[in-house]
């Protein structure tokens, strides 16, 4: 089976309020309508070597969508859940797995990662996830960073991550284009694009780019230089999108391309979805206003330290929160952290989720889910594991916007699973197996399904690999 | 394992506590829990635990004794106190706010001599927050800036002296000083030397030399009838102890190389040695073993982050432990001292993959109290009342602190974490939240 890059159309969560994709109808060079977001330019190869059909036998199995199942079975098939429930009949060639005493969850997704972009070993020359020369640089695209053979990787798929955003760094108020990858290996970062998956740009509020073009005595060195840079932006964006719709119905001279502009206006367009690197609920608010003045949608805030103060404003507003469990104090504006953050968003039916921002963090985060989880508890919320696990799969699925292909155990949908070697929110439990699109990409039991980047080959022995 | 003679401050709380009547012959009994002593009574399925005046007098099954006060602890895990071995808790607030902030210096000086006690702040808010984590003793050192005016700048190999805390938050809680000497060799330690590893051992072996050369004349260096030292008087000064073999000196190094090589220099001049990192210790972990060498690992990294830790991985504590090394772990590197009390988490995760249970409960307790010669870590006849009592399984992701004494002391778990998530557990229009404290 071969995913080609398409538009994603109408499969999107429809709280992200996502129009379709350009129709690339040509007709004699009358009538374009011009596809912003150019899927088609470094076009998705991601493919999947088919495997046999699997079957999970009695396992506990938390589905992401608020369900925990006791000894359940699992049956993936071509590359998707084709059975979920008790007793299932499995093909005769099946690969059986026995689940007792297992957990299955949907494989986790990390909505906020630069592996690739800052890989390790993280030498000078290979640091290229931030492109700090100016505050608006949205023509930049993260995948074009990124180095496959990062061996970070590797190690997050041993912690059951099946599917990331790699995003550009902080430094810009518009960082540039994200990508969503599938963590398979891959000689080249298309064939690890997520098929359909839209873009996002990374967007970021306060202290960073201040700081980062502050301090070269340029704008921004202020909150509301932030503000007015993204303001003029929009109109600059707004203008270029219009002189392409007018173009697209009444024909005419073909405007210039220009990169920047239009990853701004397939924003516009619902096509790009906006990941906003913002810690204080103030500033949330202010961009939840700028996005109402501009007619877009912020898919996501990213960090947002201070989201619990706002979760009632981002549930209105249909506005997604990434997380972290416990991290603060390294910035004034990471200071009022509360461990309860993703609690109080959920409770306010805010769509809250963990995110990670790192290379070590990301291989824990079902541990960074239990920590919130406990904190919540704690703050005399009740949250079940059927319902926290929705913090690292389903939630994070639809700030990617791919919330109709994976992100929880259902028929139909994408054969991403982990097979857990128990409570996956515990401190013991270990990713043991994890499938992506049903082809088993990890084996903690199997030393020959635990894939090795070219980097580790003979690095610290030359007949031997990494470890 | 070190035969130096430690210094250790009396406790200044303790000192404090006879002349505090409150404290008089107080006794507390802990009653019912599970108990890891740590110590040679080791785990007990259900033990009490009697305090007076805020040391522990006597602990094992039904004691039948009673106290002043009780605290019922069936169905709870008790352990002692979490101590973080490496921390800048109290030098500094925000990390990107340079003002706040105290652990490092830059200049042209080695660094040895410098003491950052003067700028400990115990009532920073990290202090009441890792407390709540279930920290009640830390060392403290100087370190690398990161933030700010002067990050890239070349630093000093020596980062200076340390001291170590207990977590009341009092003025007083300063609990012992001159614990050990930083230094840093291997790859950051090339970065601060000018470019390579090997003028950084050479700087360090420089400065060693120069402390013997001070110690031995230093009449003569005093009246100005010596040859001119390339070092301060300050910074040989600090590092007399060091030579003496009566403070350990804490070096930060990863590769297996590297490590080999500070041993060398450990015995060259007869030093007490405790390694910091240690990334691909368990690549030398016999050698570690053989000399002595106690380490402070950050267990949960296992990234090959730069070309000194390609070796890194998750089972190096349960690989050095089980060459005899004796292992501290201190908090994952990205969470910092804010979140010192995570140490917790590299642990669980350090037994995920090896190291068994209980050594993991003392690499973040007792054995660091063992390497830099401080008080806690064990609950024994006459050890210190820092007494944590859980929820659950201490190294667990799910398990916090209920209760947690600190010299025999209740303290409190409310931190601005809690404060803030009261106030805005219903976040709403309005403005009644600036009025919920």
């Amino acid at each position: 089976m071969k995913f080609h890059s398409r538009c994603l159309v109408a499969a999107l969560s429809a709280a992200l309020l996502l129009s379709g994709c350009g129709e690339e109808k040509t007709s004699e060079g009358q009538k374009e309508s011009v596809t912003f977001a150019s899927q088609d330019a470094f076009p998705s190869t991601y493919s999947v070597t088919q495997s046999r059909p699997v079957v999970i036998r009695g396992a506990t199995l938390l589905t992401g969508t608020d369900e925990k199942m006791d000894s359940a079975d699992l049956l993936l098939t071509d590359g998707v859940i084709t059975g979920i429930g008790e007793g299932l009949e499995a093909p005769g060639d099946a690969l059986e797995i026995d689940g007792s005493g297992k957990w299955v969850t949907p494989g986790i997704i990390d909505v906020h990662s630069h592996l690739g972009d800052y890989p390790a070993p993280a030498i000078e020359s290979s640091q290229d996830g931030n492109e700090m020369t100016s505050p608006n640089t949205a023509e930049v695209w993260a995948e074009h960073s990124v180095w496959t053979q990062d061996p970070q990787f590797a190690l997050a798929l041993a912690g059951g991550v099946t599917t990331l955003q790699i995003l550009p760094g902080s430094a810009n108020l518009f960082g540039g284009r994200g990508v969503t990858l599938k963590n398979v290996p891959a000689r080249r970062v298309q064939d690890m694009k997520f098929p359909g998956a839209p873009y996002g740009l990374k967007m970021a509020c306060g202290e960073n780019p201040k700081r980062v073009y502050g301090s070269k005595g340029t704008a921004p060195s202020t909150r509301m230089g932030n503000v007015a840079g993204y303001r003029k932006a929009w109109i600059a964006a707004a203008n270029y999108k219009k002189k392409w719709d007018d173009y697209g119905k009444n024909g005419g001279d073909k405007p210039e391309r220009n990169l920047e502009l239009e990853t701004l206006a397939g924003v516009l367009d619902g096509e790009i979805l906006v990941h906003n690197h913002c810690y204080r609920g103030e500033e949330m608010a202010i961009m939840m206003d700028i996005a109402r003045e501009f007619d877009f949608q912020v898919s996501t805030f990213h960090h947002a330290v201070e989201a619990y103060k706002v979760a009632d404003l981002l549930a209105e507003n249909n506005v997604c929160a990434a997380v972290w469990a416990d991290w603060w104090g390294f910035k004034h504006e990471a200071y009022d952290m509360t461990q309860a953050n993703l609690a109080i968003l959920d409770q306010a039916e805010a769509c809250a989720m963990i995110h990670s921002d790192s290379a070590v963090g990301i291989q824990h985060l079902n541990e960074e889910v239990a920590k919130a989880m406990t904190a919540g508890r704690r703050a005399g919320f009740d949250i079940p594991p059927e319902h926290a696990v929705g913090w690292m799969t389903l939630n994070p699925a639809k700030a990617l916007g791919v919330a109709e292909k994976t992100g929880s155990l259902e028929k139909g949908k994408m054969a991403d699973v982990v097979v857990w070697s128990g409570n996956p929110f515990s401190v013991y439990s270990k990713a043991e197996k994890v499938f992506i699109d049903g082809e088993l990409m990890y084996d903690r039991d199997d030393p020959t399904r635990q894939p090795r980047t070219d980097f580790e080959l003979g690095i610290l022995d030359a007949e031997g690999e990494r470890l | 394992m070190n035969k130096m003679v430690r210094k250790i401050a009396m406790s200044c709380a303790l000192l404090l506590g006879v002349a505090a009547p409150q404290l008089q012959a107080e006794t507390l009994l802990i009653t019912g829990g599970k108990v890891h002593t740590l110590g040679e009574a080791g785990s007990l399925e259900t033990a009490d635990i009697l305090l007076r005046d805020g040391r522990v007098e006597a602990v094992g099954p039904s004691l039948d004794l009673s106290a002043d006060r009780t605290i019922d602890a069936s169905g709870k895990v008790v352990t002692p106190g979490v101590i973080a071995p490496v921390s800048e808790l109290g030098l500094t607030e925000i990390g990107a706010a340079s003002d706040t902030n105290d652990y490092a210096v830059t200049g042209e000086s080695i660094g040895s001599a410098f003491d950052p006690m003067p700028a400990f702040n115990p009532k920073s808010t990290l202090i009441p927050f890792n407390r709540a984590g279930g920290v009640t003793r830390a060392l403290v050192f100087p370190g690398i800036s990161l933030w700010g005016e002067g990050v890239g700048d070349p630093q000093r190999v020596f980062a200076g002296r340390s001291f170590a805390i207990e977590l009341n938050g009092e003025f007083d809680s300063v609990v012992a000083t001159d614990l050990a000497q930083k230094a840093y060799l291997g790859e950051a330690g090339g970065q601060l030397a000018g470019g390579s590893r090997a003028s950084a051992f050479a700087k360090v072996k420089s400065a060693l030399r120069e402390a013997a050369e001070y110690r031995d004349h230093r009449d003569a260096i005093r009246r100005g009838d010596w040859r001119t030292l390339n070092h301060s008087a300050a910074d040989l000064e600090a590092l007399q102890p060091v030579i003496d073999g009566e403070q350990p000196l804490l070096v930060t190094v990863n590769r297996a190389s590297d490590i080999l090589a500070v041993i060398d220099l450990a015995e060259q001049f007869e030093l007490e040695l405790i390694v910091q990192g240690a990334a691909e210790g368990w690549m030398v972990a016999d050698q570690l073993a053989a000399a002595g060498v106690p380490v402070v690992i950050d267990a949960i990294d296992n990234l090959p982050i730069s070309f000194s830790s390609l070796g890194a991985r998750f089972d190096n504590a349960a690989l050095l432990h089980e060459a005899g090394v004796t292992l501290a772990i201190s908090a994952p590197g990205y969470a910092g001292t804010h979140n010192t009390y995570l140490s917790r988490q590299s642990a669980g995760n350090a037994v995920a993959y090896g190291l068994p249970y209980e050594a993991g409960l003392k690499a973040i307790s007792t054995n660091v109290a063992g390497i830099f010669g401080i008080e806690g870590g064990v609950i024994e006849p006459g050890a210190v009342g820092d007494i944590a009592i859980w929820n659950g399984d201490p190294l667990e992701v799910t398990s916090f602190p209920e209760q947690l004494l600190i010299g025999g002391e209740p303290q409190s778990l409310v931190t601005r974490s809690t404060r803030l998530r009261d106030r805005y557990l219903k976040p709403e229009q309005g403005h009644e939240h600036w009025y919920r404290f």
